[in-house]
């Protein structure tokens, strides 16, 4: 332990650089005059402190795309939250929050925010120059009617927006640009697309099962998720689970957290999980082991599924393609089909393939074939959307007279488009794939894009061929980033806009995994000069009105809780047993559930009402009709690389502060030993990792933890670091996701790459 | 046996989230650089995957604490009624002797202060009637507050693998050690 101490101690001598001290030299520089008083008050907000009580508390909630969606109490004095804590009313969370939660007072107040609006001189020279918000309003307002000018519409004007604040109210943001006409919309979604639309095929639609009736699994396959990671307060779940006497097994190509807390775990070669499956259900149903009564009563296609498996899958086969012994997949098989009910977490990472939604076909399918689709502690769990039926007033918005746009068929903007495309409208938005975000700006044509609003997002950090899009932004007039923190995005950005951090603005926030709702009240006041992203609008609005009157129909003055109130219907009240938004007040609330099994009346919203394991509608979408087997992604280079969420970080967000770099300095790429020594590589060497994309260098790590013919590296944005996994990473299409998302999803586990010493 | 509090630290479920080393730091909103809890991972020696395995350690509020004796001004006290040891700060003079002396590496060196200061076991909420602030945010209830007086866990140990044996301080940290699942390997590569 001692080196360890040593090292720590090290780092806390480098470390000059205190909140106080911040403060103090704000205070000498009077940049702490523009700020309205009593918002900032070093005497209280330094560090050291310790619990004293008499605290204020409010309601808030973690907005970052996240299964736990937390809710959070903030206990604030003499207006600064001086620590937080999970509300104790969720029995998901049961007042805990995760390392990323616990950091956020540090994140409000970082030194690092965003104080202001700014300008560049010069992308990428760091030559910010302050703006007043009038400034900035008014050349942004100015681009945008310069563009409409010349275009004769607004379509060179494009919106790139998901879930970095996936606050209610934060679809404001649509809302702003449909407010000023018919724009580009990047469209789709890179996190789960092609899972969601292999679940509407078979089932209708995604709908997961209370992640709280876990314990009542007697068998638990955590298939391409790593909760320990990405769900911490899902973890207790499974050990009750566990502790009952179930056996919880996690198929993963990596070694992860999740795995180590297994009873068993299964090294599968990454993109075959549709071949295992595939030999999975060919061995149930050998054995006679699916659940006849139930297939024959609530599905239709079963025996062409039956038929599929007899004649082109075998257990043999599928043990050659994933790597997985035969005797194991038989054991596999025979106890999922045996232990009732039975249950697979299918993850977000395993349908990030250029086969990922077939695969999820299948994992339905064998939970289907069990009869466990509909049963308390059984289902096919990938997520929901439930408890997402608000009003998205903020986010529909009409354009101005006479506005003019794209001419032609409009699908779904994303998984929470809830405006039914265009109608009768004679324009729409354009629609281009967010997920090729670079090669759509630079194809983009009558008109090109001439103007790119980011927000909620980091383009440069999370979209795929960076250097693509390094090229593409090249051809952009205008880049207005809203963000917190100069990351990677605001690196090459024109205009940046600051924007508030949970704590102070209102809005509400559901989770698409468990079904709680919760409340988010402002505690504080914005710091320096943030606001929130429908403030923004407002503000936009506001000058584009008197340099044009009429040409943004958004709101020019906005009391952002009558807003936050505005999203809530009757029917958000009667599933939530509410009288009223207020009730939220006293704490997060949990929807009044029929069952905690999805599906648990066996009426299924597809087309035939039934389970299909034939569904015509996913051949019309030109996919199989049945679950079958689809090749995975042929390898570019000598091996695979996976990017996956670090447990420091969701994206980009989080690993950029000071204390989450106390505990995560730097990143690492892990190494199987074999795959290291064959490249004279040694532990903690610094490496190149290189394919068609780019190329990346860091620390080596040597691990079995990753299999020999696999590199890993974590997506994360380090402060002050060039690393960037997006480098590696190519634009490549996954299957499904453009029938309920707009887009497909993308393949980024189907990378590949080799490294070298550096 | 007189009340002594203390931590359990059950690696088993353990997922070494680092959650509570992060509630620690919100608790008392630390300079950057200084660590009251630090989440450990064993060496693969102990355990034989690379950070798979995990000791989430702060004071071990020791029965005979190395700080309090090496302490030249008294900064240190032992609470008679819970055995929490307690670095009183404003006493501290900042010589370093507690951060030489304590072989657990409790003891930090604030930069700011310039002076010594460790975990309190969250001593203002316990009295409040709350649990540490480590404690209370652990998602696996991996992390417990426990009383020797009463602790009977025929299962727990004090100095498991890689925990350093200092018996004669006696530290009120005990353990439940991690295990390993079956692990079924590709046969593909291996």
């Amino acid at each position: 332990m001692s080196p360890m101490t040593k090292q720590a101690m090290e780092r806390i001598l480098e470390n000059s650089v205190s909140r106080r001290s911040f403060l103090s030299r704000l205070l000498a520089t009077g940049a702490l005059a523009g700020l309205p008083c009593g918002l900032l008050r070093p005497g209280t907000a330094e560090a050291g402190q310790v619990w004293e009580g008499g605290y204020q508390t409010f309601r808030n909630a973690c907005p970052r795309n996240c299964y736990d969606t937390c809710s959070i109490i903030s206990y604030v004095k003499d207006g600064v939250v001086k620590f937080v804590e999970g509300a104790p009313e969720s029995s998901f969370t049961r007042g805990g929050l995760c390392v990323k939660g616990n950091s956020y007072v540090r994140r409000v107040y970082s030194p690092d925010r965003i104080k202001y609006p700014m300008e560049q001189q010069g992308r990428g020279s760091g030559n910010w120059k302050r703006l007043s918000w009038d400034q900035a309003m008014d050349k942004i307002a100015r681009k945008i009617l310069d563009i409409k000018e010349r275009d004769g519409s607004l379509l060179g004007l494009a919106l790139t927006k998901y879930s970095g604040n996936f606050g209610i109210t934060n679809y404001g943001v649509e809302g702003m640009m449909s407010s000023l006409g018919y724009t580009t919309r990047m469209v789709g979604t890179p996190c789960w697309p092609a899972g969601i639309d292999a679940q509407n095929f078979d089932m209708g639609s995604m709908w997961c099962n209370d992640p709280e009736d876990l314990p009542q699994a007697r068998y638990v396959i955590v298939w391409g998720a790593n909760p320990a990671w990405c769900s911490v307060h899902s973890m207790k779940f499974l050990y009750a689970a566990q502790e009952a006497g179930a056996k919880m097994v996690v198929v993963d190509p990596v070694f992860t957290q999740t795995a180590a807390k297994a009873d068993e775990y299964v090294e599968i070669r990454a993109g075959e999980d549709c071949a295992l499956a595939l030999g999975l259900c060919r061995h149930i149903l050998d054995r006679g082991l699916y659940d006849r009564e139930w297939v024959t009563a609530h599905s239709v296609g079963f025996d062409d599924f039956a038929a599929y498996l007899r004649d082109n899958v075998t257990v043999e086969w599928a043990a050659g393609k994933s790597g997985v012994p035969i005797a194991q997949i038989k054991a596999l098989a025979e106890e999922f089909a045996q232990a009732r009910p039975a249950t697979i977490w299918i993850g977000y990472g395993m349908q990030r393939h250029v086969n990922g939604g077939a695969a999820v076909r299948v994992l339905d399918a064998l939970v289907a074939m069990t009869g466990n689709v509909g049963k308390p502690g059984g289902g096919a769990r990938y997520g929901h959307l439930q408890t997402w039926g608000f009003n998205y007033h903020a986010m529909l918005q009409k354009p101005p007279e006479g506005s003019k746009g794209w001419l032609g068929a409009s699908g779904p903007k994303g998984e929470f488009d809830v405006s039914g495309g265009a109608g009768n409208a004679k324009y729409a938005d354009r629609a281009l794939n967010i997920n090729k975000t670079a090669q759509e700006i630079l194809d983009a044509k009558d008109p090109p894009i001439r103007m790119l609003w980011v927000a909620c997002k980091n383009v440069l950090s999370q979209d795929f061929d960076r250097p693509k899009m390094l090229k593409a932004f090249d051809k952009l007039e205008m880049v207005v980033a809203v963000d917190q923190f100069f990351n990677q995005t605001v690196e090459q950005a024109d205009i940046v806009l600051p924007v508030t951090t949970l704590f102070e603005d209102w809005t509400v926030n559901a989770s698409y995994w468990h079904y709680w709702l919760s409340l988010n009240e402002q505690a504080i006041k914005p710091l320096h000069e943030a606001k929130s992203d429908i403030q923004i609008a407002a503000a936009l609005s506001r000058r584009m009105n008197e340099l044009a009157p009429g040409s943004c129909t958004f709101a020019t003055e906005i009391d952002s809780k009558d807003w936050m109130a505005r999203e809530f219907n009757k029917d958000i009240y009667d599933l939530f047993g509410l009288s009223s938004w207020e009730d939220l007040r006293k704490g997060p609330a949990k929807a009044k559930l029929a069952s905690s099994a999805s599906w648990a009346d066996g009426k299924f919203a597809t087309p035939s009402k039934k389970y299909e394991f034939r569904s015509d509608l996913c051949a019309k979408n030109g996919h199989d009709a049945l679950p079958m087997y689809k090749e995975g992604r042929a390898p570019y280079d000598k091996l695979r690389l996976l990017t996956p969420h670090h447990k420091f970080a969701i994206h980009s967000q989080f690993q950029n502060l000071d204390w989450m770099a106390d505990f995560n300095p730097a990143p690492f790429v892990y190494i199987h030993p074999r795959a290291a020594a064959q490249r004279g590589i040694a532990d903690g060497d610094m490496v190149r990792v290189f394919n068609k994309v780019g190329e990346v260098r860091l620390a080596a790590r040597l691990t079995s933890d990753v299999p020999p013919d696999t590199l890993l590296m974590y997506e994360t944005w380090y402060k002050g670091l060039a690393f960037n996994c997006q480098n590696l990473v190519d634009d490549t299409s996954a299957d499904m996701g453009a029938y309920k998302t707009g887009a497909p999803g993308v393949a980024i586990h189907d990378q590949f790459a080799d490294v070298a010493r550096a | 046996m007189k009340k002594q509090l203390g931590f359990y630290v059950d690696a088993k479920r353990c997922i070494g989230c680092f959650t509570c080393a992060m509630a620690c730091k919100n608790q008392y909103q630390q300079e950057p650089g200084v660590i009251w809890r630090q989440v450990y991972p064993l060496k693969e020696e102990i355990y034989p995957h690379h950070e798979r395995a995990f000791y989430s350690l702060a004071c071990n509020h020791c029965e005979h604490p190395a700080c309090l004796e090496v302490c030249p001004v008294d900064a240190y006290s032992k609470r008679p009624q819970d055995g929490i040891v307690v670095h009183h700060q404003e006493q501290c003079i900042g010589c370093g002797n507690c951060i030489r002396s304590c072989p657990y590496g409790a003891p930090r060196f604030n930069p700011v202060q310039k002076r010594a200061e460790k975990c309190s076991l969250c001593w203002q909420r316990l009295d409040a009637g709350l649990d540490p602030a480590c404690v209370a945010s652990c998602p696996t209830n991996a992390l417990t507050l426990i009383d020797l007086a009463t602790f009977a866990d025929p299962g727990a140990v004090q100095f498991p693998p890689g925990f350093p044996k200092m018996g004669r301080l006696n530290p009120s940290t005990r353990f439940r050690q991690a295990e390993l699942p079956k692990i079924i390997k590709r046969e593909d590569v291996s």
